[in-house]
C-alpha cells in the first residue's frame, strides 16, 4: 500500500508539468490549426535559459524561471510572426513541414550553443525530502507541482474571464465571425502561439532542475505533449489537463508494476488503446478551448 | 450614407460580384434580392471587410472603406449579422453579447444597450448563462440580432435573417428588423424570401450574375413581370 501511494504521489507531481505541456500545445492547435513541432524545443529552451541564468549568470532561481518564461513568450511570438503569419491560408502540410524544419534547426542551434553534454541546474531547496506518513517527495518536486498548478489555474482564469480569453475562444469557435466582432484575428494568433510557447518553456524551466538539460530533451517532451493532446481530445483544455495527469499515472504505475524500462512506452500504449476504442479522445466533450 | 461603385469581388479566380453599384441612404431599409450565387452575401462581406474587393469603391459616411479592416469598419458603425446566425455555440448568451461590443469601452453605454437587448428579447435574459448552442433556432436568431446591435451601429447588414426559421418566426424577424429601422438604424438586408423583403423595404436591388439588374421601390419591383415570374412565384 505505501508503495502504491508513493506511485500516486509521483504521478500527481509529474502530471502537473505534463498538463502544462499539453495545454500549450492544444491551445495552439485549437485556435490556429497548427501542428506545432517546435513545442518540444520551447521546452528545451526554457530549461537552458534557467541553466544560463542560474549557473552562468548567478541569477536568483525563482527569477530565472520567470525570465525563462518571458523569453519563451518572445521566442514564440517571433516564430509565429516570422514563420506562421506568412503561411496563413497555406495548407496544413506546408505548415507542418516548415515547423519540422524549425524544430530541427532549433535543436541543432541548441547543440551548437550548449554542446551535447548534459548540464544540471542547482536549486535552493533542501535535499532532505518532505515525508508524509509512509510516502516522501523532494521539496523541489513539491515546488514544481505547486507552480505548475498555479500556471494551469492562471490559464483557466485567462481563458474564461478576460476579454482576451473571450476573443481567443470566439476565434476558436468561428474565426470569420470573431473578425466581424472586431477581433484582430492575426493578433490573437500571435498571442496564442506566444502563450502556448510560454507554457512549454515553463515546463522545461521547472523540470530542468529536476532532471538534466540536454539538446534532445525536447523530443520526448513533445511526443508526450502530443500524446496528452490526443488523449484529451484536440483543442480541449480540460482534456489536456486530465490527459497530463492520466499520462503521469500510466507512466508511474507502468514503471512501478510492469517494468521501469517501459516507462516512456506506457503513454504511447495508452494512446493506442484510446485511439482504438475512443478515437475522438477521452474527454472529447463538445466544449473546446475552455 | 453607403455608396458602392463598380464593386468587383473574387474568390480565387471565380468572380462573384462584377461591377456592382448601389446606394443606401441614411434611415433607409434597403434589400438585395436575387438567386443563389447572384453575389448578395459576397457584397455584404465586401462591405464589412471580410473579403477585400478586387476593384471598385465603397464609401461610408464620406470615408473610403474599400481596403479597411473588419475592425475599422465595425468601429465606424457598420455591424454585420451573418448568414446562418453564426453565434458562438460554446459561449453563453451573455458572452455572445459581450463579443458584440468587443471594441467598446464605455461600460455604462454597454450596460444600457444590454438592457435594451433584453427588453427586446426577454427570453434571452432568462437564458443569459445558458450555452448559446443549446438555444432554439429562433432564439439563436434573436441572439445574433442582439449581438449585432451591441456595437451600437449606424448601419446593420442582415444576411438571410429568415433562413431556416419556422414561418411564424420569419414574420417576427421581419417585424424586429422594421422596428430596428424605425429606431433610426439604417438597414441593408439580403433575403431569399423576396416577397417579404419587398414588402418591408423602402428600396430594393435585384442582383443577377453579380451586378444590379433592376432597382426601385419594393412596390415597383413587385409589379415588374420578370421579377414576379422569376422571384415571386408568378
Amino acid at each position: 500500500m505505501p508503495e502504491f501511494l508513493q506511485h500516486l504521489l509521483n504521478a500527481l507531481i509529474l502530471g502537473g508539468t505534463y498538463a502544462l505541456l499539453g495545454i500549450g500545445l492544444t491551445l495552439i492547435f485549437g485556435i490556429m490549426r497548427v501542428v506545432n513541432f517546435t513545442h518540444g524545443e520551447l521546452y528545451t529552451f526554457g530549461a537552458y535559459m534557467v541553466f544560463f541564468f542560474v549557473m552562468v549568470l548567478g541569477v536568483n532561481f525563482f527569477a530565472s524561471i520567470l525570465l525563462a518564461m518571458a523569453l519563451g513568450v518572445a521566442l514564440g511570438a517571433l516564430i509565429e510572426f516570422v514563420l506562421l503569419r506568412p503561411l496563413r491560408g497555406a495548407d496544413i502540410d506546408t505548415t507542418m513541414l516548415v515547423m519540422i524544419g524549425a524544430w530541427i534547426a532549433m535543436q541543432n542551434l541548441e547543440q551548437f550553443t550548449w554542446t551535447g553534454i548534459a548540464k544540471s541546474i542547482d536549486h535552493p531547496f533542501p535535499l532532505d525530502p518532505l515525508v508524509i506518513g509512509e510516502v516522501s517527495v523532494s521539496w523541489v518536486r513539491v515546488f514544481v507541482f505547486a507552480f505548475a498548478v498555479l500556471l494551469i489555474a492562471v490559464t483557466y482564469l485567462l481563458i474564461h474571464w478576460t476579454r482576451l480569453g473571450k476573443a481567443m475562444r470566439a476565434t476558436f469557435q468561428d474565426r470569420e465571425t470573431a473578425a466581424l466582432m472586431g477581433v484582430n484575428v492575426k493578433g490573437i494568433h500571435t498571442l496564442t502561439f506566444a502563450f502556448g510557447s510560454c507554457l512549454a518553456a515553463a515546463a522545461g524551466a521547472l523540470l530542468g532542475p529536476v532532471f538534466v538539460v540536454a539538446p534532445t530533451i525536447g523530443d520526448l517532451a513533445a511526443l508526450k505533449a502530443f500524446a496528452i493532446v490526443i488523449l484529451g481530445g484536440l483543442g480541449s483544455i480540460p482534456g489536456a489537463t486530465l490527459g497530463g495527469f492520466v499520462l503521469g499515472l500510466a507512466e508511474e504505475l507502468g514503471a512501478g508494476y510492469v517494468s521501469s524500462g517501459y516507462r516512456d512506452a506506457m503513454g504511447f500504449l495508452l494512446i493506442i488503446l484510446v485511439l482504438v476504442f475512443k478515437p475522438t479522445g477521452l474527454f472529447a466533450a463538445k466544449e473546446r478551448i475552455g | 450614407m453607403l455608396e458602392i461603385t463598380g464593386l468587383e469581388c473574387r474568390y480565387g479566380k471565380v468572380s462573384a460580384v462584377r461591377g456592382l453599384s448601389m446606394v443606401v441612404n441614411q434611415g433607409e431599409l434597403v434589400t438585395l434580392i436575387g438567386a443563389n450565387g447572384a453575389g448578395k452575401s459576397t457584397t455584404l462581406k465586401a462591405i464589412s471587410g471580410l473579403l477585400p474587393p478586387a476593384a471598385g469603391r465603397i464609401v461610408f459616411d464620406g470615408q473610403d472603406i474599400s481596403d479597411a479592416s473588419a475592425q475599422r469598419i465595425l468601429s465606424l458603425g457598420i455591424a454585420h449579422c451573418p448568414e446562418g446566425r453564426r453565434i458562438f455555440p460554446y459561449m453563453s448568451v451573455q458572452e455572445n453579447l459581450d463579443m458584440g461590443c468587443y471594441l467598446r469601452r464605455d461600460a455604462d453605454g454597454i450596460e444600457a444597450d444590454r438592457r435594451r437587448v433584453f427588453e427586446r428579447f426577454p427570453i434571452l435574459e432568462g437564458r443569459r448563462r445558458q450555452t448559446a448552442g443549446t438555444l432554439s433556432g429562433g432564439e439563436q436568431q434573436m441572439l445574433a440580432i442582439g449581438r449585432a446591435l451591441m456595437s451600437r451601429p449606424k448601419l446593420v447588414l442582415f444576411d438571410e435573417p429568415s433562413l431556416g426559421l419556422a414561418p411564424n418566426l420569419v414574420e417576427t424577424t421581419f417585424e424586429i428588423i422594421a422596428e430596428i429601422r424605425a429606431e433610426g438604424v439604417t438597414v441593408l438586408m439580403v433575403e431569399q424570401n423576396a416577397y417579404a423583403a419587398l414588402e418591408i423595404c423602402d428600396r430594393a436591388y435585384l442582383l443577377e450574375s453579380g451586378a444590379v439588374a433592376l432597382q426601385g421601390t419594393g412596390a415597383e419591383l413587385k409589379d415588374i413581370p420578370h421579377v414576379r415570374e422569376a422571384y415571386l412565384g408568378g
